[in-house]
């Protein structure tokens, strides 16, 4: 009889590559006053947006004569914000210099930020401020299939979710990618958690008491639209800062 | 086998302890040896609908503590020779329930051959509410015809699902029913209320009965008699139904829909 084979012991170490996932932070300014005004704007509403994810900062935008911004000061102001910057690309000699000395690391041949043409728009009066989008979703699709009740909140990391059952009034559905309701959908539904602009929210009966991509939300204090109300319904965004529902 | 029922809601005033006390009692009259403990210590309530307020000498906390044992605490019915009543303490606190303590009493009910258990949960989604779900086999959930409640009892049935030792041991899920009372058919046609088809559409748990309002309970809670008793009143037979079908029989929903008064029935009064 054929023994079987031990399985062998996996070494104590193995490298492989890795996409890693991470938020840029492009600077617009290197000026001190001006960064740590927009820093408490930006972060005055929703202190704990982030928790501990990688950081990037991105120079590309800088203007080329820049003075090097505080670094170290820079660095630690994003962690005390649940941000955990390692690293600064597309820097010039100068500011890779400095960056170096404040024990970041220096990334070359990064694809350059897109140049800011327009000055920065108001931000939309119910948008939530949106990090950058993250690389697309890679985690397995998550699948409910018990009706979720008030006061429950499933997130799908990473990745789309698909619930089977009823999404009940004071029940939360989260996803950094897109949400799928094949049941009502009378609780909240917050698709694009991390900021992926291009998540949609699909469901066969909506009646939600919120819907949000990306961070901008909707509420429907009066009714959605007899189109939509209690029908099959898609909801996604429309130029970046628009909940767009549609019937199905 | 001792079976575990758990009566809750979330929302309080709805009806627990009467359900509780009902459900109990015709579980007694059916024969099956059955314990009814209330588990909201410091509003001690069912004693009073159970009429047995004179007579508590213990609570549910002293055998917890160890300070008496469980046969000085069951007080036997008036009504039903096979049922027993736990009250609860009126003068301690919900922090006051241990979850050793419940499992202890729960065992020691069960090794003296009880059939049924029925726990009157307090309202909430506290300490007090958890422990009475957290051995539950099955759950009877409360609910009027109103939205808070039926939101209450949504969440309350989450909880269910996430607290529940068989939930956590990974065993076969709580058995869950709905018990929709205070129910009036008139109010519900005339659009007032929310309809027990309507309940049932949003909580999605099987029904076990629907139980009208009635001047009866009132009459009932004063008299320290379980509405259950009140024979020939339509809350009794609602109950008796539910029991029933409980127990695994079939019985046709009744007193849910609303009949006009006919001409005859206007002109010579009668509700």
């Amino acid at each position: 009889m054929p023994r079987r084979r031990e399985p062998r012991p996996a070494p104590a170490l193995e490298l492989k590559t890795t996409r890693l996932a991470g938020i840029q932070v492009i600077l617009n300014s290197a000026e001190h006053a001006a960064l740590d005004t927009h820093l408490s704007t930006l972060f005055a509403a929703t202190p704990d947006f982030f928790g501990g994810e990688a950081a990037v900062f991105e120079c590309g935008r800088l203007p080329a004569d820049a003075a090097s911004p505080d670094w170290a000061w820079l660095a630690r102001e994003l962690k005390s914000r649940g941000l955990n910057p390692f690293a600064v690309q597309n820097a010039s000699a100068e500011l890779a210099a400095a960056a170096q000395q404040a024990g970041l690391l220096v990334l070359n041949d990064v694809a350059p930020a897109p140049t800011a043409a327009e000055p920065e728009p108001v931000p939309e009066p119910e948008a939530v401020p949106a990090p950058e989008p993250a690389p697309s979703a890679t985690a397995p699709t998550r699948i409910i299939d018990k009706p979720l009740r008030s006061g429950q909140r499933v997130y799908a990391a990473g990745g789309d979710i698909v619930v089977l059952a009823a999404v009940n009034p004071g029940a939360e559905v989260i996803a950094d990618g897109s949400i799928h309701v094949y049941a009502p959908l009378k609780g909240r539904a917050l698709a694009g958690a991390r900021g992926d602009t291009s998540a949609r929210i699909f469901t066969t009966h909506l009646e939600a008491e919120l819907v949000s991509i990306a961070g901008v939300y909707r509420t429907f204090d009066a009714a959605p639209d007899a189109a939509v109300a209690r029908k099959p319904a898609q909801i996604r965004l429309a130029d970046a800062s628009q909940i767009v529902i549609e019937p199905l | 086998m001792t079976t575990i029922i758990t009566v809750t809601s979330g929302k309080g005033g709805v009806g627990k302890t009467t359900t509780s006390a009902s459900i109990a009692s015709g579980l007694a009259l059916r024969g099956f040896k059955t314990a009814v403990i209330d588990f909201d210590v410091g509003l001690r309530n069912l004693d009073l609908i159970m009429g047995c307020e004179r007579r508590v000498v213990y609570d549910f906390v002293n055998v917890i503590q160890g300070d008496a044992n469980l046969h000085q605490v069951l007080i036997k019915d008036k009504h039903c020779d096979n049922l027993f009543v736990l009250p609860a303490s009126q003068t301690r606190d919900k922090d006051a329930l241990t979850e050793e303590g419940v499992e202890k009493v729960l065992k020691e009910l069960e090794h003296q051959g009880f059939d049924y258990i029925v726990c009157d949960s307090p309202a909430g989604i506290e300490h007090g509410a958890v422990m009475a779900l957290t051995f539950a086999d099955e759950a009877i959930v409360v609910t009027n015809p109103e939205v808070s409640s039926v939101r209450d009892s949504d969440r309350i049935l989450g909880i269910i699902q996430s607290k529940s030792r068989r939930a956590i041991e990974g065993r076969e899920p709580v058995k869950e029913h709905l018990l929709v009372t205070r129910y009036s058919p008139k109010r519900a046609h005339e659009g007032e209320m929310l309809t027990y088809t309507d309940i049932q559409e949003l909580l999605r748990i099987p029904l076990l009965g629907v139980i009208p309002e009635s001047e009866a309970v009132l009459q009932a809670s004063n008299q320290g008699i379980p509405a259950i008793h009140q024979k020939a009143t339509p809350v009794a037979d609602a109950y008796q139904d539910a029991i029933g079908r409980f127990l695994g029989e079939e019985h046709p929903l009744r007193f849910v829909e609303y009949e006009k008064p006919g001409l005859i029935k206007r002109l010579f009064g009668g509700k």
